[in-house]
């Protein structure tokens, strides 16, 4: 009986320890290679960059501008020899799953805003730039770690004038090469896939975030409500807890200490529909 | 005087582990509060007094680490502690920590009680409200556990994760954190030692005995299945030993304050969390 037994649980753990070895086999096999830290990158996501080579598609920030050529902001595109070739046909930058920045333009003129993406100065002829602070007109930017904990300035990573726009080619914080130029000179090795960390968190709980990053804005509620919950149940029921056991003390029925507020007939009403067994005297 | 007999609740390895996990769980909160707060003048303070920033970062770290291997040796115990013949009873049974329909029973008991109708519900060896705090714990850890080891080595980390996880990872651990805190402050405390008959500290976890008539009280159904098992009178122990009541007392009384000071401050202080 016993031995059956022991055999039987050296079979599971068997069975158990080859399908984890197997497990690990393949979770090694799909996972990406490495991040690197000191060259460029094409693409962050290794399986992207075989995606890319079958479908030719490029990265908005891979694509030079072509200032010389011609390059035409109002219709969002850039020329190449006679043709016009739509910005549209370039990939968005890698974000989270789901993120749609540009989709939710941070002012009006929002086409416009997208395309300074791309320009070496993101506030070439923007009135008043000189004599404001970069937190007046990014307020949203200013509550981030780096900013309010860390205490780093924005020029620290976004540089002296002239600031380049994220996307622009050959600016450092372009996420070819941001993660050397910018991130790297503070957190030593650090590589792409770190340097896809959101410097500039969204509110997590703005309806907003739930386009632009949802894992972010469903952990968050989920906590917040798992807290709410808890307190909102526990709390009460602590209380009456403390009360019923002051109660009992008292020799009182629970309900008059309780509800000393309920009116008396309401009260009395109750006792008739549901009366009470009394316990035996001593 | 007649002695009071006493019953045997919580084992040496119970209370040891309850012990190593107010330690590490105060040391966790007071310098995770620090980081929490370090844009206000409570968090400078705390911060400060642990010796500044780098070294306060440090004892956070340390106590997670212990934090996690505890939890890990937890987990081996509570393997240890399965019987594996009669696999039924010994994780859904009433000696077990695992909820079960006994427990959604008594909670409907207890909260129409509150309303005057019904009886008190016989709880027996652990209450709901234990259990529940117990898998609470319990689920937090891990979450604590792999969103701070992220944290801790964030470049380590995305060599293998895209760094958006790390945004995700800060979010939860401080959510999860502010979540254990508010619910061990607030409501296990009052669970654990706001009631009469225990009002400023409730022995039981660290003396590991309880009074039997107290007991006949609070967990009748318990005492009850004791008797039929004819179990009680291996349970029976002796009144604590004085010497290390005092310092049990002083150990509990000093917990204590610290998790008021760290609750009350946390609420005066809260519009100003932010978790991200
Ligand atoms: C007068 C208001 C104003 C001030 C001051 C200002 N900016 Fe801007 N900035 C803008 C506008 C408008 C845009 C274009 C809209 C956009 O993309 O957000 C812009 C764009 C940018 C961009 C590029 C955004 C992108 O999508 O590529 C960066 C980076 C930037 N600003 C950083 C800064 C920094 C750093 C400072 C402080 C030195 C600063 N700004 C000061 C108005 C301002
Ligand atoms: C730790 C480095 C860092 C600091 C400090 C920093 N930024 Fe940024 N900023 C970035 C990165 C990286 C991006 C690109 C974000 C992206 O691709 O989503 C960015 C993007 C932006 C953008 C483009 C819009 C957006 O949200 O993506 C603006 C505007 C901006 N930063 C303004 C500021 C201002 C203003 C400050 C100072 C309060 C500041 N930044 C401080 C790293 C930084
Ligand atoms: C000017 C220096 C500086 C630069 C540039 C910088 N950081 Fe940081 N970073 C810091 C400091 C300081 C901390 C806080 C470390 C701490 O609390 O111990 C930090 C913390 C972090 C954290 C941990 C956040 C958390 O919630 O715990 C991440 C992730 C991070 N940085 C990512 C980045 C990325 C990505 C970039 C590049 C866009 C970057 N940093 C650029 C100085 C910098």
């Amino acid at each position: 009986m016993k031995k059956a037994f022991i055999k039987k649980s050296r079979t599971v753990y068997f069975v158990f320890g080859i399908g984890l070895l197997i497990g690990l086999a393949v979770l090694v096999m799909y996972l990406p290679d490495p991040g690197r830290s000191q060259e460029e990158v094409v693409s962050p996501y290794i399986t992207r960059l075989r995606e890319r080579v079958r479908t030719g598609y490029q990265e908005g920030y891979e694509v030079k501008p072509r200032m010389s050529v011609g390059y035409d902001l109002m219709k969002g595109g850039y020329y190449e020899g006679n043709e016009v070739r739509p910005i549209k046909r370039t990939r968005d930058e890698f974000k989270a799953p789901g993120v749609l920045r540009d989709l939710f333009p941070v002012s009006s003129t929002g086409a416009e805003v997208r395309i300074r993406s791309h320009l070496p100065d993101a506030h070439a002829g923007i009135k008043f730039y000189q004599q404001s602070t970069c937190t007046e007109c990014h307020s949203r930017q200013a509550r981030s770690f780096h900013t309010d904990r860390a205490g780093i300035n924005c020029r620290q990573c976004h540089g002296a004038e002239p600031i380049p726009a994220i996307k622009h080619y050959y600016s450092p914080m372009n996420p070819i090469r941001r993660h050397a130029y910018v991130c790297a000179t503070c957190h030593e090795g650090a590589n792409d896939l770190f340097a896809q960390y959101i410097i500039h968190e969204p509110a997590p709980g703005a309806l907003t975030t739930k386009e632009s990053f949802p894992v972010f804005f469903y952990a968050n509620w989920f906590m917040v409500l798992l807290l709410l919950g808890t307190m909102a149940f526990f709390i009460p029921h602590s209380l009456m807890m403390f009360l019923q056991e002051l109660a009992m003390k008292k020799g009182k029925t629970g309900i008059d200490i309780l509800f000393p507020l309920i009116p008396h007939r309401f009260k009395a009403t109750l006792r008739k529909r549901f009366p009470k067994k009394k316990a035996p005297e001593k | 005087m007649t002695e009071k007999t006493y019953i045997k609740r919580y084992s040496k390895i119970h209370r040891l582990f309850h012990i190593f996990i107010v330690l590490t769980f105060m040391n966790q909160a007071v310098t995770g509060f620090s980081f929490l707060f370090i844009t206000t003048d409570l968090g400078e303070k705390l911060s400060r007094l642990l010796g500044g920033y780098k070294t306060t970062f440090f004892l956070h770290k340390v106590g997670g680490v212990l934090m996690i291997s505890g939890f890990l040796i937890h987990i081996l115990y509570l393997l240890s502690k399965i019987d594996r013949r009669n696999l039924k009873t010994s994780i859904f049974g009433p000696d077990s920590l695992v909820p079960n329909l006994q427990d959604i029973k008594n909670l409907s008991q207890r909260v129409l009680s509150f309303f005057g109708f019904g009886s008190l519900p016989k709880i027996d060896r652990w209450a709901y409200w234990e259990k529940f705090g117990y898998w609470g714990v319990f689920w937090g850890m891990p979450l604590l556990g792999i969103t701070g080891v992220m944290l801790m080595f964030p470049l380590l980390i995305c060599s293998v994760v895209p760094g958006w996880t790390l945004n995700v990872a800060a979010l939860l651990h401080r959510a999860e954190a502010i979540l254990a805190v508010s619910y061990l402050f607030i409501i296990h405390f009052f669970f654990g030692h706001f009631s009469l008959s225990k009002f400023p500290l409730n022995e039981a976890m660290f003396s590991g005995r309880v009074e039997l008539e107290e007991l006949m009280e609070e967990r009748p159904a318990w005492v009850e299945r004791l008797q039929k098992e004819g179990k009680i009178e291996l349970l029976k122990a002796k009144a604590p030993n004085p010497w290390y009541r005092v310092l049990y007392f002083i150990f509990g009384y000093a917990a204590l304050a610290c998790g008021f000071y760290i609750i009350i401050k946390g609420i005066d202080y809260s519009r100003y969390i932010k978790l991200h």
